[in-house]
């Protein structure tokens, strides 16, 4: 077992795992984060994606054990956060979700292209949307969904202008 | 472009809502997800959860010798003869001839294929479950794998089920017209053999159940994830010695389906026989591997065709051989032989064609069985039949969508009986055609085409057209030879006594939407706000029994029966409020959550307080309460016709084989829309995973019987880069014979991608000479056309 410290969600957690636990597993099944989902636990999918220290990773193919010392954020982290719950209006305005499997890592991944202001063109959207798989919308929705909510940051003064 | 017009005005009294049918929603289901509040079966959490691993076949065929579990972990260990009262299941259809074998919930004398589950372990996590099935061993006497579908019916093939004498699970027959005067009147004449390969559904959340005994209600709670909650409890009681009262099905929120979750597994039978005995729960969650190699597989279809056409392209007759290879087991409930059944009825598509003949044989192999992915047989019928229309028009010299319009059923002869006798309720098949063609400037495609691209690449466009059976009834599916008939639906309507309505419903939605629709359905009948309606689905005990989502019918049927539970509801509502209106029934009206009569009016929530805790107000003959059950079946059996054009631009790099998606556009006719937010979703969905089927998912095996994408670093999903922007324009003609005009279209989206795209490939290929007849359309295969047209023409020959 490995000795961690780490923050998560704002709070301190101090604990063991096992070295061959991932983080997304550790988040949801020691923490009860559930809003990370683990769909594919080889890399690929993104329904995983978390923040660590502000950038998004794979929590399914991050073990625990290496996140000692850093700030881990899930979806919970942002339920009151100004952005994220503009690009949750959006993705229900534009139907950017229908089963919601893939949804929590799809949100993580937009609030970070719409602050790195690498959410201008659809085509660049698609791009940076390229390691989030969805099995059911086939991304146009999802697409519109980050369109809209990247203008509406930017008016608000919530987002990075266009790169 | 969207021509959508719900006329909807279904009852005297009821009103155009912006919240009714046709209203473009926003949905119901949406926060919770957004939040990340979803229960999945995952993210439920109990006490004393247990972790389920199964340790799997590694062969694809062979003998069980002996199978050892370590002392120190034989009690967390389950293997077949542990099973107590449990049943393999057993898929018997009426399909004459079809032959049926036990699928073993755990293998114990023999495998047949590779991920088959052999024993059932138990931990306190997922590792720990994991760990113990690697210790276990199992000795295995290999036999020669089954893996090809034409060489497992030769007679000298090694058999998967000793008893049956071959590796046939059924051939089936079917002839119309005069087939051999179609050949002697042909000018033309085409031949061609067409393949969808092996793929799998991968809905993001794969198979879940998770499964505990209730001492308090005596009774099995199984959550699990699937489309079909109600059928589930009855399979539980035919493979488990309970009855269906002691069996508590709940489907929580499903992270898709698309057929996959339409099969009752031996995984999650063995799950539910394993947790009833025991005094924690247990919950198995599948991971993509697993899914890969065992849930079900889909397509892997083989057509033959040969086709008869005059000198214009008119076709005079098809004679059609289709092969299907279904895998090791007939799943339950259906088996494997609805893909042959439904690819036989659906080649002709959308076409007036008076001869056809077609044989076909469903195959067993020592691969994962098959079963009802997304649009079933007819991403295979719609490719041989739209693949061969193409080939006919090149053949007589003119643009294929002409020769496809020509072809078709016209408006002025629906009904239509086609000649497999599925009868084609109404619409404009070829001005579906024409819009495709507009929306997708074929003029300025061939102008482009003629000039040549900078980069070398070749431009094709392609077509292809379907006509979708939805919302089919009771005698329908009775053809089919189905073990359960699933041609009705049920709703409870329940006003609550502050006016505030439940919809229980039968149906179950995992991301179509049916908590906004169906809430649609009843705001539209009873103008009762559409926040204070609640649609409760997915739960066998609290809901009235229905069949589930599949086969494009949830909305027709379940939308139906929305709509009859809450015109019945109506009526009782008005009984009461005409009482405290002192007025007649008939001149109460109901909207806006109030009752009005001739001299005033109530709220709802009046009404509600006199039908539950004030009944002294009540009519002298009236009951109390304000709860309706209703079931409905549509007015037809034969099913409302979704039908469809996709068209697609290509560019083809003659020199990496790589397809790009440049332009893509879909023309659709599925009645009267009730959102159409979520029926646009349902369209690009569909062609997202038409365009996987198309371009990029596969399983091949080896010759051993090996699967060979089993990541999702080997089996490829298209990304939101390989999916373009659709076009879509809609066409509405209403169904006769569903509530508002309603039709299916959820699976339609998927159909036509693999033939319009490939009918591209073709066109931009053809000055090579090179065509496309087998999916995934892959670099190699698209190198490996050109190489064999180059090695035919000679280097600088082919047509044009």
């Amino acid at each position: 077992m490995s000795s961690i410290e780490l923050s998560v969600n704002g709070k301190s957690v101090r604990t063991t795992v096992d070295p061959r636990e991932s983080i997304g597993a550790f988040v949801r099944d020691e923490l009860n984060l559930t809003a990370t989902h683990l769909a594919c636990e080889h890399g690929v999918c993104g329904a995983c994606t978390i923040l660590i220290d502000g950038a998004p990773v794979r929590g399914c193919i991050t073990f625990a054990a290496t996140v000692d010392g850093q700030k881990v954020q899930t979806l919970e982290d942002f339920e009151d956060e100004p952005l994220m719950n503009l690009i949750r209006s959006c993705f229900s305005e534009a139907h950017g979700l229908q089963c919601g499997f893939c949804t929590p890592g799809m949100l993580l991944i937009a609030r970070d292209m719409i602050l790195r202001g690498a959410a201008g063109t659809s085509d660049e959207i698609r791009h940076g949307l390229s390691g989030n798989i969805c099995r059911c919308t086939g991304y146009a929705g999802i697409v519109k969904a980050i369109q809209l909510a990247a203008e509406r940051a930017r008016a608000a003064g919530l987002a990075a202008q266009p790169a | 472009m969207r021509t959508q017009e719900a006329g909807v005005d279904s009852t005297p009294g009821a009103r155009r809502s912006d919240k009714g049918v046709g209203a473009a929603l926003q949905r119901k289901e949406d926060k919770r997800h957004l939040f990340g509040r979803g229960q999945f079966t995952c993210d439920l959490r109990f006490p004393n959860l247990h972790d389920v691993a199964f340790l799997r076949s590694p062969i694809a065929h062979g003998r069980i010798v002996r199978i050892d579990v370590p002392e120190a972990v034989r009690k967390q260990v389950i293997l077949a003869a542990d099973l107590k009262g449990a049943q393999a299941i057993r898929a018997v259809t009426d399909a004459p001839g079809f032959k049926a074998a036990d699928y073993p919930l755990l293998a114990f004398d023999k495998v047949l294929f590779v991920g088959q589950p052999i024993a059932l372990c138990i931990g306190r996590t997922r590792a720990e479950a994991e760990d113990i099935a690697q210790q276990i061993e199992v000795e295995f006497e290999e036999l020669p794998a089954v893996v090809d579908m034409l060489a497992a019916l030769e007679p000298s093939s090694p058999l998967l089920h000793d008893s049956w004498g071959d590796n046939l699970y059924l051939a089936r027959e079917f002839e119309a017209g005069d087939i051999e005067q179609a050949r002697e009147a042909a000018t033309v004449v085409i031949e061609r053999e067409y393949r969808l390969n092996r793929q799998a559904g991968v809905p993001m959340e794969g198979r879940a159940a998770l499964a505990f005994w209730d001492e308090r209600l005596d009774e099995l709670v199984f959550y699990n994830s699937t489309q079909m909650p109600h059928q589930v409890r009855y399979a539980l009681s035919l493979h488990l010695d309970l009855e269906e009262r002691q069996i508590h099905v709940i489907a929580p929120d499903v992270g898709g389906g698309f057929g996959i979750k339409n099969i009752v597994y031996p995984e999650e039978i063995a799950v539910a026989a394993v947790a009833r005995h025991l005094r924690y729960p247990l919950r198995w969650i599948e991971d993509r591997r697993e899914h890969l190699l065992s849930s079900i597989h889909c397509r892997d279809t083989l057509y033959n065709v040969k086709a008869y056409a005059d000198v214009n392209g008119r076709v005079l007759g098809l004679d059609v051989e289709v092969r299907v290879d279904a895998g090791a087991y007939a799943t339950w409930p259906n088996g494997p032989n609805m893909e042959l059944g439904m690819a036989i009825k659906n080649v002709p598509g959308p076409y007036r064609i008076s001869a056809y003949r077609a044989r076909g044989w469903t195959v067993a192999t020592n691969k994962s069985p098959i079963g009802p992915y997304r649009g079933v047989a007819r991403p295979g019928a719609c490719f041989c039949i739209e693949r061969t229309i193409d080939e006919i028009a090149r053949a007589v010299g003119r643009e294929p969508h002409k020769v496809r319009m020509e072809n078709m059923v016209t408006p002025d002869l629906m009904p239509y009986r086609s000649v497999t006798s599925m009868l084609y309720d109404n619409g404009d098949y070829p001005q579906s055609v024409e819009k495709a063609v507009d929306l997708l400037d074929l003029p300025a495609v061939r102008e482009r085409q003629a000039r040549g691209e900078p980069d070398g690449r070749l431009i094709g466009i392609g077509f292809a057209s379907y006509t979708e059976q939805t919302a089919h009834g009771c005698g329908e599916w009775i053809t089919r030879g189905v073990p359960i008939i699933p041609g009705y639906e049920s709703a409870t309507a329940r006003l609550l006594s502050d006016g505030s309505l439940h919809l229980l419903v039968g149906i179950q939605s995992h991301g179509q939407g049916l908590e906004t629709t169906l809430a649609q359905v009843a705001h539209q009948e009873l103008g009762i706000d559409f926040d204070r309606i609640s649609v409760r689905h997915g739960d066998s005990s609290l809901c009235p029994f229905g069949m589930g989502t599949f086969a494009s019918r949830s909305m027709v049927m379940s939308g139906g029966a929305v709509a009859k539970a809450c015109r019945i509801l109506k009526g009782r509502i008005q009984a009461v409020a005409a009482q405290m209106l002192q007025c007649a029934p008939n001149e109460v009206e109901v909207r806006n959550d109030r009752a009005f009569g001739p001299n005033g009016d109530v709220s709802l929530r009046e009404v509600g307080q006199v039908a539950y805790v004030r009944q002294e107000g009540l009519p002298r003959d009236g009951s109390p309460t304000l709860d309706v059950n209703a079931t409905y079946s549509p007015a037809i059996d034969t099913g409302v016709f979704c039908y469809s054009t996709h068209g697609v631009v290509v560019a083809v790099d003659p020199d990496t084989g790589y397809v790009e998606i440049l332009d893509y556009a879909v023309v659709e006719d599925c009645g009267t829309i009730v959102n159409p937010l979520i029926v646009d979703g349902q369209i690009v969905g569909g062609v997202a995973q038409g365009i996987g089927n198309a371009l990029y998912e596969e399983i091949p095996y080896d010759e051993h019987g090996q699967p060979l994408a089993t990541t999702l670093a080997d089996y490829l999903l298209p990304g939101s880069t390989e999916v373009p922007e659709i076009k879509i324009a809609h066409m509405c003609t209403p169904a006769e014979h569903t509530e508002y005009g309603m039709k299916g279209m959820g699976e339609g989206g998927a159909i036509s991608p693999p033939a319009a795209i490939a009918n591209a490939v073709r066109d931009a290929l053809a000055g090579l000479g090179a065509e496309l007849c087998e999916t995934p359309i892959t670099p190699r295969r698209v190198l490996q056309a050109i190489h064999i047209a180059e090695n035919r023409n000679g280097v600088s020959g082919g047509e044009s």
